[in-house]
């Protein structure tokens, strides 16, 4: 296992593997979201409070879900990187930020339509949404600093730092709900025992969760793509760069 | 139905307007919803695309000099 992983963490083998990777990513990505879409849209039923303006969720919660992995997943690189000095770990978390500032991006601003009917406000101060605010802008502020320097070794390591600091704010986004009283409501879908007991209809479950699948199929698909971009500039002084470069660019 | 505006009149909000659609007063926070995510995740792709183009073009040049 640690052998395959330090053959595929090899850029030049990174480089020819993830490109198959890439299609079995993103064609799930688009069956799982068509289906997703169409459960949760079409055959789930209205909820008994909120009646159809629940249906929010089926974007709303994925993207929530994604902004706090993506962070998660670049701060685990960063520390990789920045413990092990493996250049991939650093690639990955660096092309895995603006994913996951869009991700932020989309939850906040679904969750403020979403809060416009049910709450009758598009925002509030709120422990979940302030939190969910403030790592957006960790996002931001770890690309800010990423693009300070022009060494990409001290940008690695200024904006890994950052990253695993900046950490300590998710078990804070997650458990807002529960540590605080907020207008945000709880989780339905937290932990395996509420996966296997859950709050919530199996027919709106189960559109939740593909789309959940399908946003993570995507973050794959997108940081996988952008990765390998990344490796070609930070390689480009390689033979093998120049080959592929000079031969078909793919 | 409605608000009433700055002259004491009544007027459809803009959810009202939207509810012709499918999930009737909910349906411009649905809709907007979905189309907001559309266009973040074509964004995404088209700035990965962008990159990728521009990346290419611009080591082409740099060994095409030396």
């Amino acid at each position: 296992m640690w052998k395959w992983i330090q053959a595929f963490a090899s850029p030049k083998n990174f480089y020819s593997i993830s490109r198959k990777i890439i299609p079995w990513l993103l064609y799930p990505f688009i069956i799982i979201t068509l289906v997703g879409l169409y459960w949760g849209l079409v055959i789930a039923p209205a909820d008994y409070q909120q009646g159809e303006s629940y249906r929010i969720m089926y974007v709303h919660v994925p993207a929530a879900w994604m902004s706090m992995f993506v962070y998660i997943v670049m701060a685990i690189s960063g520390a990789i990187g920045l413990i092990w000095q493996i250049k991939l770990a650093n690639v990955v978390a660096k092309v895995s930020a603006p994913i996951g500032a869009s991700f932020t991006l989309l939850a906040l601003v679904t969750g403020a339509v979403w809060g416009k009917p049910m709450w009758g406000t598009w925002w509030v101060w709120d422990a979940r949404l302030t939190s969910e605010l403030i790592l957006l802008f960790l996002y931001l502020a770890y690309m800010s600093l990423n693009n300070a320097f022009d060494n990409p070794k001290t940008a690695a390591k200024a904006s890994s730092i950052l990253a695993i600091v900046g950490l300590v704010n998710i078990p804070i986004i997650h458990y807002s709900v529960t540590w605080w009283n907020t207008l945000h409501q709880g989780a339905s879908v937290s932990s395996i025992e509420k996966i296997a007991q859950p709050a919530i209809h199996s027919d709106m479950l189960m559109p939740l969760i593909l789309m959940g699948i399908a946003f993570k199929l995507l973050y794959g698909a997108l940081m996988l793509m952008r990765a390998r971009d990344e490796v070609l500039i930070q390689e480009q002084n390689s033979g093998w760069v120049k080959r592929i470069i000079m031969e078909n660019g793919k | 139905m409605g608000e009433e505006n700055y002259y004491g009149e009544w007027q459809m909000t803009l959810a009202e307007y939207f509810s012709f659609l499918p999930y009737g007063k909910y349906a411009f926070y649905i809709w907007f919803s979905y189309l907001t995510t559309f266009i973040v995740i074509a964004s995404l792709f088209i700035r990965t695309r962008a990159i990728h183009k521009n990346t290419i073009k611009q080591l082409r040049i740099k060994y095409s000099r030396n």
